[in-house]
């Protein structure tokens, strides 16, 4: 019995993913892009008012209003999507996975209808350092601040055969006390503060963190919570953000491979 | 032995039965005790607080009593095993007094809360850090030994801790600590619009997100007397079997994941991932957030694409159902799954425990067709019940569940009703609603009272709430090696329980 499982496991065809088909990659994860020739300022405005995290705003630089988004606040609720008339729409490719926070923030300028904000590094560019970086064994603990588990459930996604971050050399330890990469869910609960802390602190130097999904980031839709101190960030140092309310595995190898493309680069 | 059974606690009140209000518990047709379905607090007129207790006295209608109250009330729990959690909550959340309730230790709220705040009641800005005493029960006696497992687990799974007594191998007590993913979710809702409370709902516990996204929005609709146009109820009900064909074949991976059978695992992993990316391909989410709201869908789906899915759903279910198979008759797995964690008919019953590990014990329940709703009045299917209650009968239950889930989801992606699917909102004046779920861990139940559009209280009893508190009696007894395969078994969510 037990080789039929095994025998029938090695009929399956291959559905290992290729590396430069998740990277950019959202399928599902309903973020959302702007198209700056279609935006007014009418549009603008309805999009901040839609928006229940503050995820997009209206702010004036320089004396002209422009539309800031925050992907780090952003819960891919759609409500954008709905008001936006065109103007906002579902990402087809989203690289800002692994930046620092306020990489995350694009700005639009709604009088002169374009972007004011630097285009993230394009995946190309990045494409050829992969080996040498994935080359190397990274051992990651995952660590749930008090997350609702859909992270938890994109994350075990990633071992399963169509992401394979084995493959990568990349595995997931059970203490941190082995670990080189925190990667840390959830909004940080009150009563999770102390374990975050006592597990960050047990992660031997040099050590990564990767603050993950709309929580992690900025306290998500638990922002302001009695029972919630805050982002990953306001309990422990953070190197990079994976937005996404819960982001992708794609999204999810992207910013692992960003955090260590930034690394490396230092 | 039980908890409650063993000591007096500091929290633990004076009796005094004079001026404690209670309620009688009501009786099923055949004269047994109901099923306690939930037990919480809201705010009436002058902010006096009101307790609702919930029962299921086997009728289609749950019944709902609601005891006005000032003071202490009695405590039911033991009686009816299954409030204690509930009394205990109570009393953290709203500062109600229950007199003879054996264990009265803050559950919600860990050391770092401060006595006498009560954030349901009280204001909750800057609340001060506290360093309370909490008590773990002791088991004493030569060659016992306590093992503490986590918060932090070793794996990708969700923070609780375990306090095990174990005599060598075997395990003699576990007490549970949960709630470190308690986020004040109730709370949340407060002062939210209609339409908003469906993303605080999907972020209860995010493996489940559509079966919550659904059960917050029916009792919205119920609250103001809306209907759901059939096809937004069809499209619903294949998301819902949806979930549950995914986190059983999910379930049934992570049992092989825990007996080191690492092909098997990988293998239902792979079938679990098919049905999200169809998902996926299907309404742009992977694990149907964003797709209903109160009134319906948000968005109509298109037809030909929820055929494509349901072809998935085929190949997956066909694949599964072999796999299944062959795990089940592989005589290692047979003697690591049977015997193992057994959780009795009549503990299970005292917890009112709820789905697949109700099923798995003898009681038969299933919401779907004991409290119908959506699109479940018109379609067939049968509930399976089986009562040796071990990790094999939990695994086998989940199996059948999921060909059942995957026949509903073929049956009706080609016979979907056509039409609109959103029916607007309109909400006046205070209003009430309710509503239930068979999400793929049990029964889900949602309260809420809403005063001009605007949330007033919202509570969720979720199944895993209910089901946790079962877990140390399948446990006890048992190896300690065995407790991640039992628990996998039960497939219980921290954050559905914690809130």
């Amino acid at each position: 019995m037990i080789f039929d499982v095994i025998e029938r496991s090695l009929r399956q065809p291959n559905c290992l993913i290729p590396v430069e088909a998740l990277l950019g990659n959202c399928d599902g994860s309903r973020m959302p892009d702007v198209l700056s020739e279609r935006l007014t300022l009418a549009i603008g405005q309805r999009v901040a008012e839609a928006c229940p995290t503050g995820a997009f705003s209206i702010e004036e630089r320089e004396g002209r209003p422009c539309l800031r988004l925050s992907y780090g606040e952003c819960i891919a609720c759609g409500r954008c999507v709905d008001v936006g008339e065109g103007a906002v729409v579902t990402a087809k490719q989203f690289t800002r996975c692994g930046l620092m926070k306020e990489e995350l923030v694009r700005r639009w300028d709604l009088d002169g209808h374009a972007e004011i904000t630097p285009v993230p590094s394009n995946p190309d560019v990045v494409r050829g350092q992969i080996h040498s970086l994935f080359g190397k064994a990274l051992n990651i603990r995952e660590l749930d601040a008090g997350s609702c588990n859909g992270c938890e459930a994109e994350i075990s996604a990633l071992t399963n055969p169509y992401y394979d971050l084995e493959r990568f050399g990349i595995h997931f330890v059970a203490s941190p006390k082995h670990a080189d990469m925190l990667l840390v869910t959830g909004p940080v609960t009150r009563n999770m503060v102390g374990a975050v802390r006592a597990t960050y602190e047990a992660v031997p130097a040099p050590r990564l963190v990767v603050a993950v999904g709309a929580c992690g980031c900025s306290g998500g839709i638990f922002a302001g919570s009695h029972a919630v101190v805050g982002a990953v960030d306001a309990v422990i140092p953070v190197d990079g953000y994976v937005p996404g309310c819960p982001p992708t595995p794609a999204m999810l190898v992207t910013g692992i491979l960003e955090v260590l493309r930034r690394r490396v680069a230092k | 032995m039980t908890h409650e059974e063993t000591k007096s606690t500091p929290g633990r009140m004076d009796k005094n039965h004079a001026a404690e209000l209670a309620i009688t518990l009501p009786p099923t047709k055949d004269g047994a005790l109901a099923r306690l379905v939930t037990l919480f607090a809201s705010l009436g007129p002058n902010r006096k607080k009101l307790i609702h207790y919930v029962f299921d006295a086997g009728e289609p209608n749950y019944q709902e009593i609601v005891l006005p109250s000032d003071g202490p009330i009695r405590s039911i729990s033991l009686r009816v095993p299954a409030a204690a959690w509930y009394e205990r909550e109570l009393h953290d959340q709203y500062g109600v007094e229950v007199a003879g309730h054996p264990d009265l230790r803050p559950l919600v709220f860990h050391e770092n809360w401060p006595d006498g705040v009560y954030p349901m009641v009280d204001a909750v800005e800057g609340v001060p850090w506290s360093n309370r005493v909490y008590y773990f029960l002791e088991v004493q006696g030569e060659g016992v030994a306590e093992v503490a497992v986590g918060p932090v687990h070793a794996g990708i799974i969700e923070p609780g801790h375990f306090r095990f007594s174990v005599v060598g191998d075997t395990v003699l007590n576990l007490e549970l600590r949960h709630f470190y993913t308690h986020k004040g979710t109730e709370k949340l809702f407060e002062g939210s619009s209609l339409t908003e409370g469906t993303m605080i709902a999907e972020s209860v516990s995010g493996d489940n997100c559509f079966a919550h996204a659904v059960a917050y929005s029916q009792a919205v609709e119920n609250a103001c007397s809306t209907g759901v146009p059939p096809r937004a109820s069809a499209i619903r009900l294949i998301g819902l079997e949806l979930e549950r064909l995914v986190s059983h074949i999910s379930d049934v991976g992570g049992l092989c994941t825990d007996v080191g059978f690492s092909v098997a695992a990988a293998y239902a992993m792979r079938v679990k991932e098919s049905l999200l990316q169809a998902s996926a391909q299907c309404c742009g989410t992977r694990y149907w957030r964003t797709i209903t709201v109160p009134g319906g869908l948000r968005a109509n789906l298109d037809s030909g694409k929820l055929l494509d899915l349901s072809r998935e759903v085929a190949d997956a279910a066909r694949e599964f159902s072999n796999l299944a198979h062959l795990i089940l008759t592989t005589p290692s797995i047979q003697s690591r799954f049977e015997t193992a964690g057994v959780l009795r008919s009549d503990v299970a019953r005292d917890l009112a425990v709820v789905g697949p590990v109700a099923r798995s014990s003898g009681i038969d329940l299933d919401v779907r067709r004991d409290h119908p709703y959506g699109y479940y009045d018109s379609v067939q299917f049968e509930v399976p019940v089986t009562h040796y209650g071990d990790v094999m009968a939990r695994a086998k239950i989940r199996i059948e569940e999921a060909a059942i889930s995957a026949r509903l989801i073929q049956e009706l992606a080609r016979a979907l009703p056509a039409g609109d699917v959103l029916l607007p909102i309109h909400s006046q004046g205070e209003v009430q609603g309710t509503s239930a779920v068979e999400s793929p861990r049990g029964e889900l139940y949602y309260w809420l009272e809403a005063l001009d559009g605007r949330l007033t209280r919202c509570h969720i009893k979720s199944p895993s709430f209910q089901n946790w508190p079962a877990i140390p009696f399948a446990v006890v007894g048992n190896v300690i090696a065995d407790f991640p395969l039992i628990n996998k078994s039960f497939n219980l969510s921290y954050s559905g329980c914690d809130r």
